[in-house]
């Protein structure tokens, strides 16, 4: 009996390594748990142990050999046969054994065609082995951009139910859309936490589901019975399909409220504008029906109608997956096996920023522009203006100035000013300058955005800047407070540093980073002085800014500093 | 017996709603087992509801135009009445239907068991026979269509073969000279029309302010307006309150408005106050099937019971009790059955009143409109001004229509006249096919019909009815 010995899992992560060294070779006796490898992988160097007893017959593999999880690398024979061998090394037995070798060689061939790339992939695997009966929470996933919420418009599993992968568990109404959420694995449905009509967050725990082979198994078995009924596809189909069946979901409350609605068929239901056939044609592509828009007379909704209105569904899915995927592909580590950890839920400030950095950095192609510029005089100015400011109620502030710079700075570059429209191959030019200021509070990073810069003077801007961060940190930003920005400023010079490169605040199409001024030794005239220099960062929207053009605006902005008296003249 | 046969659908009740569900489920390849008491399908519609009264009803309508062409100078003679002729008749029509049925049962090759049902689980029932004999059938799926049996007053229950129900008022074993009519619906002003026509002295006693309560007061109106000739009297807001048994009638104590004589006797009463499912006694309580405090099966829009094998359809899972809602539900289930994404989704369930005139609506009512608190533009278009009407000599008629003003569709129709319940097919298709009034102005109506009153009073909408002046006002 020969074994085929296989790369073991080696660690999250890991589905290769190279062969540092091969420590036993063909004929050697190995007893469980010792190590026959050493593999390098990215992270470490592994030694492999063996999983079974017996004699080494042949090595698969040479040093320096890439080879992956699974992989066949050595044959053993087994054990007890070895054990019997060299107590009696008749020339029948060895030829006999000779013999059973050459049969298994020229079997082996056929047992190796799995090649590495066609074993089973180490991501699957943990969850293969590790996924009997295991439960899973399901949360809301994410819903495209700025949703971060939805009513329950629908339920279309009950417990108890047979889910595949990508079959729609519910639908979710968002401000923009009705939108399906599909399984993201295949599994039973343990339990359903909400009910229709309620509200839910992206992330919030609304399904538990099992996923399991038993569950897969308990699918073959009602099959299996199935198939002795005559008349068993029909069921089949009614018991793959994620309609409401098997045990209700929440028997106490539907029980109550559902006569009712069932009562007066008529009154629920708002009466569509749309044919039987319309109706039921969006029921079968998994549609409801009173979320189509009608182009027709009256809003009349016709299948055309509903055809375009799937097509941006699915769209608007896509879209929203594509953002997803470089994000959620790896798997976490279990953190608990190298220590103790604990799970906190993100806050919606968290949750909104992760998923808006998160789209804002795989869609821009960043670059940042780096530069420094000489406030000595600047300075000088602030301090001897501050006081006005004070009266006014506001706080003369490099950011308050820098708003007013950034305007100008805009005005003379415009493409800054602007955003772009992928879809339909536009740039749209903006007209007002609203500028966001990035703003470090308890809940985590908020940017509310200064509007209409061009109608206010510095003063103006430090007095409303500070009540906007007074704001921001009191929690009473309203949505409004932090739309409609143009360009961002993110100064972290209060808190020091040489150098960062901000993440562009998307629809956006730059944003300026600000870092501690330090006093410089600066070369001028012959001699060295001490200069009060500020670091400068322009991360910008490669795909609508140029380099030369970045270098351009933070230089102008820079200048502008230095000498305010730009700002009169060109800004 | 002990024999435990299998099927994949079994069909509970044969009515409409049962019988059209087993038939779509057979042409769908379903294997089918229908259990019913009776030989053939056909259920309380064609044997003690809808299809006898109508047959009853058509010799109603004769009678009374026999006495309204006196008016056009043609006089006919008292008519003699055979009652044992007219029942034979109604009999007759009754068992081509049925017999029809049976036959199209066969055709399509489904198991027809007589007997009664009676769930032993989720999954099997047992069925009695007429012999009493028991037999076990398990199921994958059953549609519960067992309907409902007409209502009684307990507390007004008395003891004699003069207290008529609207299965044994269709029976017509006489004519009495008097009856009473306890509930004014449409059973009650239907049976009391055919008795009326055949020479019995008809009262009606209604509790609501109104007979025929939902619908809307101005065709209740044009209706009443008939019935007052035809009935002795119609008593509304009163209520019976006391019925004694006499050995040649019964005596019957009235409270109310309309009441002028508190003490009355009448020759029969037909006791009409509305049907109740028949959910008790199936021995659902073996399933999981709920039932509310009606009696009514609880069900989801695809007519999906608290049990997932069972599904219940008609009468038994809610208002309104009517054939034609039934049969479309029992299509809804069986298509749900084989795997279909399917929902009862009416947009309009028409309800026909076939008295004479008849009476009928569909989709929004004016009453409802207000209730909801809704802004709606209403059409009327009087049957004086259809020429039709004239010819007939039947202008006692209208045709209304309930307008969203914004988008301009038909949300609902009601006609009463002469014809009204083959009128209104047209305002359920409007509705569902969410049609607008210039789809029906612009539709052209054959003249001279009935039917152009459906168009005319489209074109009210826009002040141009071709017919009535009525300019529209300005906003």
């Amino acid at each position: 009996m020969a074994i085929e010995f296989k790369i073991p899992e080696l660690g999250e992560n890991i589905t290769s390594g190279k062969v540092a060294s091969v420590l036993v070779s063909a004929g050697d006796t190995v007893e469980e748990n010792q190590s026959v490898l050493e593999l390098e992988t990215d992270k470490a160097v592994l030694e492999v142990p063996s999983e079974v007893a017996g004699t080494v017959k042949e090595v698969k593999v040479s040093e320096g050999d890439e080879v992956e999880v699974g992989q066949i690398v050595i044959i053993f024979e087994e054990g007890q046969e070895q054990a019997e061998a060299p107590a009696e090394q008749t020339q029948d037995k060895k030829s006999a054994k000779q013999e059973e070798e050459g049969k298994e060689q020229a079997t082996q061939p056929v047992e190796e065609t799995p090649t590495p790339a066609e074993e089973t992939p180490d991501s699957e695997q943990p969850q293969t082995t590790k996924a009997a009966a295991q439960t899973i929470e399901f949360k809301v996933p994410n819903l495209g951009e700025n949703v971060d919420a939805g009513s329950v418009a629908k339920i279309l599993v009950s417990v108890g139910d047979q889910i595949k992968k990508d079959n729609t568990l519910l639908e979710l109404e968002t401000d923009k859309a009705v939108v399906e959420v599909p399984a993201e694995q295949s599994g039973t449905i343990k339990e359903i936490l909400i009910k229709e009509g309620d509200q839910v967050d992206v992330g919030q725990h609304i399904l538990t589901i099992e996923t399991s082979e038993s569950a897969e198994t308990k699918t073959g078995a009602q099959k299996e019975e199935q198939t002795k009924t005559e008349t068993e596809p029909s069921k089949t189909e009614t018991e793959s399909a994620p309609a409401p069946k098997k045990e209700e979901p929440a028997p106490a409350p539907q029980s109550t409220t559902k006569p009712k609605q069932e009562r007066s068929d008529q009154g629920k239901r708002p009466l569509v504008p749309a044919a039987p056939s319309v109706r039921r044609f969006a029921r079968e592509i998994g549609l409801d029906i009173v979320n189509v828009p009608g182009s027709g007379p009256g809003g009349r909704i016709g299948i055309e109608d509903v055809k375009v209105y799937s097509k941006r569904l699915h769209q608007q899915r896509a879209a929203s997956d594509t953002v997803l995927k470089g994000v959620q592909a790896e798997a976490l580590p279990d953190f608990s096996k190298w220590g103790e950890v604990d799970r906190q839920s993100m806050n919606k400030v968290r949750e909104t920023t992760a998923r808006h950095l998160s789209y804002a950095w795989t869609t821009i192609p960043h670059v940042t522009q780096f530069d420094k510029a000489d406030i000595t005089n600047l300075e000088a100015l602030r301090k001897q203006y501050g006081p006005k400011a004070e009266e006014a109620g506001g706080k003369l502030t490099v950011t308050a100035i820098l708003l007013k710079i950034i305007e100008g700075a805009l005005k003379k570059f415009p493409q800054f000013n602007a955003s772009i429209d992928m879809q339909n191959k536009e740039i749209i030019y903006k007209h007002y300058y609203n500028i966001g200021v990035a703003v470090d509070t308890e809940r985590g990073l908020l940017v509310p955005v200064v509007k209409n810069i061009n109608t206010k003077n510095i003063i103006e801007l430090s007095k409303e800047l500070r009540e906007l961060s007074k704001k921001a940190r009191d929690r009473k930003l309203a949505l409004e407070d932090m739309q409609g920005g143009n360009f961002s400023i993110s100064n972290l010079g209060g808190i020091g540093g040489t150098a960062f490169s901000p993440v562009v605040n998307a629809p956006e199409v730059a944003i300026l980073g600000v870092s501690r001024a330090e006093m410089e030794p600066v070369y001028q005239d012959g001699q060295f002085v001490p200069r009060l220099r500020m670091p400068l960062a322009l991360s910008y929207d490669h795909r609508l800014i140029d380099g030369a053009d970045a270098a351009r605006f933070l230089r102008w902005v820079c200048e502008a500093l230095e000498q305010p008296f730009l700002l009169s003249l060109e800004g | 017996m002990s024999d435990i046969t299998k099927t994949h659908l079994a069909v509970i009740g044969a009515g409409p709603g049962g019988y059209a569900a087993a038939f779509l489920a057979a042409d769908l390849g379903l294997d089918v087992t229908v259990i019913d008491p009776e030989k053939n399908p056909g259920g309380v519609c064609l044997y003690r509801g809808c299809i006898p009264s109508k047959a009853l009803l058509h010799v109603a309508k004769l009678i009374n135009e026999t006495r309204e062409a006196k008016k056009w100078g043609i006089t006919f003679a008292s008519p003699d009445i055979n009652v044992q002729q007219l029942r034979d008749w109604k009999n007759d029509v009754v068992k081509k239907l049925t017999g029809g049925l049976g036959q199209l049962i066969k055709q399509r090759k489904i198991n027809h068991i007589q007997g009664r049902a009676h769930f032993l689980d989720s999954n099997t029932i047992e069925i009695i026979n007429e012999n009493s004999d028991k037999s076990r059938l398990q199921f994958d799926y059953a549609v519960l269509a067992t309907g409902s049996r007409p209502a009684k007053i307990p507390a007004l229950s008395v003891d004699s073969p003069r207290l008529l129900n609207s299965t044994s008022a269709l029976n017509l074993e006489d004519v009495p000279k008097s009856l009473l009519v306890i509930g004014g619906g449409y059973i009650g002003l239907e049976m009391g029309s055919v008795y009326a026509a055949l020479g019995s002295k008809v009262s009606v006693v209604e509790m609501m302010p109104n007979i025929l309560p939902g619908a809307d007061k101005d065709l209740i109106k044009i209706l009443k307006k008939s019935l007052d000739e035809k009935f002795d009297k119609i008593m509304v807001n009163a209520k019976v309150t006391n019925m004694k048994a006499l050995d040649d009638g019964i005596r019957v104590s009235f409270e109310g408005d309309d009441v002028h004589q508190n003490n009355q006797k009448f020759d029969k009463v037909l006791m009409s106050i509305g049907r109740q499912p028949n959910s008790d006694g199936l021995g659902l309580e073996n399933t999981s099937v709920k039932t509310d405090q009606k009696g009514f099966v609880v069900v989801d829009d695809q007519r999906r019971t608290a049990d997932p094998s069972i599904y219940a359809i008609g009468d038994i899972a809610g208002e309104p009790m009517l054939a034609h809602k039934a049969s479309h539900e029992g299509h809804v289930a069986v298509e749900a059955i084989a795997g279909h994404k399917v929902a009862f989704e009416p947009q309009a369930i028409p309800a026909v009143v076939f008295t004479n005139p008849e009476m009928a609506w569909a989709g929004l009512t004016e009453e409802q409109a207000k209730q909801q608190g809704r802004n709606v533009e209403v059409m009327r278009f009087p049957w004086a001004a259809s020429g039709r009407a004239l010819t007939m000599d039947r202008t006692d008629g209208l045709t209304k229509l309930i307008v969203d003003p914004e988008t301009e569709r038909i949300l609902g129709m009601g006609i009463v006249g002469a014809g009204a319940g083959e009128l209104i097919a047209e305002g359920v298709l409007a509705i569902e096919m969410a049609a607008n009034v210039t789809d029906l102005k612009l539709s052209i109506h054959p003249h001279p019909t009935l039917s152009e009153t459906v168009m005319e009073s489209a074109e009210m909408f826009f002040g141009q009815s071709t017919h009535i002046y009525r300019p529209r006002r300005k906003k």
